[in-house]
């Protein structure tokens, strides 16, 4: 594909530039001066205006204690990230981002792999299940939020039933410091798995059929072929998979504020509902900038390591 | 790999277990949501003690009363325009984008391609307060534009590698004979490349419109009257509201999903293969 | 590409729809109260004024006690805000006002002004200039289920003094009574121990100094004294099961279910429990007893001291001057007298108290006037930030995650950090 992109260039003014009017010209004769003007700006101006500029006046107003209103004046240089640092429930949500990943890889991919290996075969109710098991995937966090907001609920909630049934005292799992963060991890995992079980579907759908045929014959074992064939095959989504997981908890906010709003004592906040509590509800703009400088070099490392180490070929 | 399982003897313990695991996952999944939907039906003591089997008494009133409230209706209609401005302006934007940066080779192209591919790398929320005080300084706090446009800016990234991609896998003799005959190249984008798009428009369309649909942090910042607010907002609300009262927020919950479950059953080949593909090759 | 243009059009069809205005002049008033029957009159008190006011109208907007109080710093933002907002006084009014948000109404006011308890009026003033009318007062203190209480043989008008009330706490849970109820994911019910315990301790001139930076400021003693005895009620573990869980209306219906034998509640909670129960009847005024908190020994603070709020109505920039003309019909002798009849606040006009019909508002009455302190909330007259952080350490310390040092220290220093 990549090469018959390329025979387009002869097309497409790779020639040397002559001077201004004539290229000028030249481009109006075939409109890709309009397309230029046209088509670009639009897109660029979006990105710049919401996406880029943010982030470096985040950079800027990080250096500012302001309340928002106005313009920022009182600069106390990097004073925020000090106290930002200072803040235990920062740890504590630095920390929790890294149990979701650690449960995402331990727990969740697992899983997923698993599923998809018995589910990209084809048998009755199959095409079923993956739909089933996709669908928390397309449920707004929001709602599924609220939902195991009830299931975990110490008076009406499933949890609470399925414990009086053996008469014990109900727990109220999302009001313990000490539960509150493992019950918001198997919504994470309940609501995500479905989603990287797609992925390795697809994968295993494009697998190429002889490979296995070939190891069959030479009489590998079914553990064998799984080992030497099937996990090989899927390393790439693999590692995709990874990555979407950690950029996942890096962002995941939706989830949390239904559930423990990062409560109680902010035992349960991610990074952004850190932010956002912290940050946004008290309007302590360059304090949560801060924050959202630090999440966002957090991130962008994240993603240049990940993508110079792992993801070379993609 | 089914023919892996055809060489297998018949009796095989290990299709029983994973009959049985499969059925556990499927459990585990099926019961949240089953309970949400029946606990809807049921009255508040009922709920506490029997929360998970079918109503001894269907209390219709719970779902006909919020299905008959404005507020209800409400909340979709304004859902459906944020996602549908945010759905079309990202459409239209980032086609085009895509088409330059697929069709015309200009100086600082691929330079910009990456500075756009620099939105995958970190998300909305890293920025929120600096993007509140521009919303906010640009008059848009507390308009649907307010949320949708930085919406649009945020998924403008994807979509365009999304498209620039299946742009340029197009057959290039189409170009080459639609410049040849004096078609300009604007012309060339509406009445070749989009029709011939559609399937990739849809996926984009189809990623775009789910993750406005659920989205929640944005329309939280940027909106302040409940006359504008979406469905993930209006629902915490409710729940806010009637903190207790159980089986009118199940209820709720339900009818507020039910777009998004109905969408998933006739679109859902789509829908994965949008959510995922668009995963996968970004 | 047809089906693009007929989407544009859509679009802009929709947007035109949308921005129909209509000519009337429309004041948007902001409310945060739970409690239906009292909204009610509130409504009639509209209706009313829209009736003797044609072109006026009166937009009422509800927003939950706890989402209010994290949205309001971005509506206020808006070009769209509402005219009339919500507010406990305090440094969080101190820095709207700086923030010029706020409209300066003292002289659309001139005259009427002198019909409000001076005290009152002054929590709303700043440099003599006047930012919003108050409407109401309140104290916090205990709440008791009487007949929880006497199941467990607890008389609770022997609580005194902070042991009183531990010991209370202890026979309470060995008769298997649920002691006290709070709503711990909301923190500022925790807030109301740790604050209304530095009053006991450290009394006004405690807090005074500490504002100025003085004896240590907040991490100084009275304070951490204060993390440390309260302490000691959670060590008891005197509260609901899972009460960190709880936000405050759960929890005031717990109360009203009659499932708790105390809560440290505002006064007004006498009547919210009613629309918060589950049967939205809960426990009739007969049964609730109320005992002001407990005194420390040794402390200096005054038995009259109190901690509570005075809460009142903003007027935001730019609102129309209707907004203080409704303002002013509502906070007036005749509506005020009608919701002390109702016994839904302490009124702030002169005079109105006479409306106060049951013996419960009259005694919080009484002690308000009584009251040479009267302590406004913590987490509303330190400001927005450091208000938000005694919140924050007070369910901390409630949580048993952080240490009552630790607490003083971390409010100290969220003073210092300043805003």
């Amino acid at each position: 594909m990549r090469r018959r992109a390329d025979s387009l260039a002869p097309l497409t003014a790779v020639q040397p530039q002559p001077a201004w009017p004539a290229a000028l010209r030249g481009l109006l004769a075939d409109n890709r001066l309009a397309v230029l003007v046209l088509f670009l700006p639009p897109a660029l101006l979006l990105f710049t205006l919401f996406v880029v500029l943010p982030i470096g006046e985040a950079a800027w107003y990080s250096g500012f204690n302001w309340n928002g209103f106005g313009r920022p004046t009182n600069w106390i240089g990097f004073d925020n990230y000090r106290f930002v640092l200072q803040t235990r429930a920062f740890w504590l949500a630095l920390r929790n981002n890294g149990l979701i990943i650690v449960v995402s890889l331990l727990i969740q991919l697992p899983l997923a792999l698993a599923l998809a290996l018995m589910l990209a075969e084809r048998f009755r109710g199959a095409v079923a299940l993956r739909m089933l098991f996709f669908l928390p995937y397309i449920l707004a966090e929001i709602a599924t939020g609220l939902i195991f907001s009830f299931v975990y609920d110490g008076d009406y909630g499933l949890v609470a039933s399925i414990w009086r049934l053996f008469g014990a005292e109900t727990p109220h799992l999302l009001a313990s410091t000490d539960t509150a963060m493992l019950a918001v991890l198997i919504v994470i995992v309940w609501k995500y798995f479905g989603f990287h079980m797609m992925l390795f579907i697809a994968a295993l759908q494009g697998m190429d059929r002889s490979l296995i045929e070939a190891a069959r014959v030479d009489g590998a074992t079914r553990a064998q072929l799984l080992r030497h064939v099937v996990i090989p095959w899927l390393y790439p989504t693999i590692r995709l998979s990874v990555f979407f997981a950690i950029v996942g908890s890096l962002q995941l906010f939706d989830l949390v504020m239904p559930l423990t709003r990062g409560g109680p004592a902010d035992s349960s906040n991610t990074l952004v509902s850190f932010l956002y509590n912290n940050g946004i509800s008290r309007m302590r703009v360059g304090y949560g900038s801060a924050v959202g400088v630090i999440l966002f070099v957090i991130c962008v490392s994240f993603a240049f390591t990940y993508q110079r180490w792992f993801l070379r070929d993609e | 790999m089914s023919d892996i399982d055809t060489i297998r003897p018949p009796f095989d313990p290990a299709v029983l277990y994973k009959t049985l695991f499969l059925a556990v996952v499927a459990v585990l999944v099926l019961v949240p949501l089953l309970a949400t939907v029946l606990g809807g039906f049921k009255s508040l003591g009922e709920l506490r003690i029997n929360p998970f089997g079918l109503p001894q008494h269907w209390e219709w009133s719970n779902y006909a009363d919020i299905l008959f409230s404005q507020r209800y209706w409400q909340l979709l209609r304004n859902s459906l325009i944020i996602s549908a401005l945010t759905v079309t302006l990202t459409l239209i934007t980032a086609s085009m984008a895509a088409f330059t940066f697929a069709h015309v080779t200009f100086y600082g192209s691929s330079m910009l391609l990456s500075y756009l591919t620099l939105g995958l790398l970190f998300p909305a929320a890293t920025a929120v307060l600096p993007l509140f005080i521009k919303v906010r300084d640009l008059g848009l706090l507390d308009t649907y534009f307010g949320v949708a446009l930085p919406q649009v800016a945020f998924s403008l990234a994807m979509s365009v590698l999304l498209l620039r991609r299946f742009f340029k896998d197009l057959p290039p003799e189409l170009l080459e004979a639609a410049l040849m005959d004096g078609c300009s190249y604007i012309n060339f984008f509406r009445y070749v490349t989009l029709p011939l798009s559609r399937p990739i428009l849809a996926t984009v369309g189809t990623i775009t419109f789910v993750h406005s649909w659920n989205a929640y942090l944005l329309p939280l910042v940027m909106l302040n009257s409940d006359a504008l607010y979406p469905w993930p907002l209006g629902v915490m609300v409710y729940q806010g509201e009637y903190s207790s009262e159980w089986h009118l927020i199940l209820a709720f919950i339900t009818l507020t999903i039910l777009p998004t479950i109905i969408l998933f059953i006739f679109a859902q080949k789509h829908i994965v293969a949008g959510l995922t593909a668009g995963a996968v090759k970004g | 590409m047809r089906w693009l243009d007929r989407l544009g059009l859509a679009v802009a069809t929709l947007w035109l729809a949308l921005g129909a205005a209509n000519a009337d002049t429309t004041v948007k008033w902001l409310h945060i109260e739970a409690n239906p029957a009292q909204v009610k009159i509130w409504e009639e008190v509209a209706r009313s004024y829209e009736a003797a006011h044609p072109g006026t109208r009166i937009e009422m907007q509800f927003l939950e006690n706890e989402a209010y109080k994290a949205k309001l710093p971005t509506i206020l933002q808006s070009k769209d805000r509402p005219n009339i907002i919500y507010s406990w006084a305090g440094g969080v009014l101190k820095s709207q006002i700086e923030a010029g948000v706020l409209e300066d109404i003292t002289d659309q006011i001139k005259g009427y002004s002198d019909s409000l308890t001076p005290a009152a009026l002054a929590a709303f003033s700043r440099d003599g200039r006047i930012y919003g009318l108050p409407t109401a007062l309140s104290q916090v203190g205990f709440l008791y289920n009487k007949e929880l209480m006497a199941k467990a043989k607890v008389d609770a008008a022997g609580i005194k003094t902070w042991d009183d009330l531990l010991a209370a706490v202890k026979t309470l849970k060995a008769a298997g009574v649920t002691p006290i109820v709070a709503g711990g994911a909301d923190k500022w019910p925790l807030h109301f121990y740790w604050t209304h315990l530095a009053v006991r301790i450290g009394g006004k001139a405690a807090f005074d100094a500490a504002l100025r930076g003085e004896n240590g400021g907040f991490a100084g003693e009275t304070f951490q004294k204060s993390g440390e005895l309260f302490k000691q009620l959670v060590d008891l573990q005197p509260f609901q099961n899972g009460f960190l869980g709880f936000k405050n209306p759960q929890a005031v219906g717990y109360f009203g279910d009659g499932k708790a034998a105390m809560t440290l509640a505002i006064s007004t909670v006498y009547h919210l429990q009613r629309a918060l129960a589950a049967d939205k009847k809960g426990l009739a005024e007969d049964q609730i007893g109320w005992f002001d908190f407990p005194m420390v020994p040794g402390g200096k603070g005054e038995p009259s001291d109190t901690l509570g709020g005075i809460t009142g109505w903003l007027v935001t920039k730019g609102s129309p001057k209707e907004t203080v003309d409704f303002l002013k019909f509502f906070v007036s002798k005749d509506v005020q007298t009608r919701l002390a009849a109702g016994n839904f606040i302490i009124p702030v006009v002169k005079g109105a108290d006479a409306g106060l019909n049951n013996a419960f508002m009259k005694q919080i009455a009484a002690n308000l006037s009584k009251s040479r302190y009267h302590q406004n909330f913590y987490d509303q007259s330190l400001g927005p930030s450091v208000g938000r952080v005694v919140n924050d350490v007070t369910a901390e310390i409630a949580g048993g995650s952080m240490a009552p040092k630790d607490a003083a220290e971390a409010i100290e220093a969220a003073w210092k950090q300043g805003n």
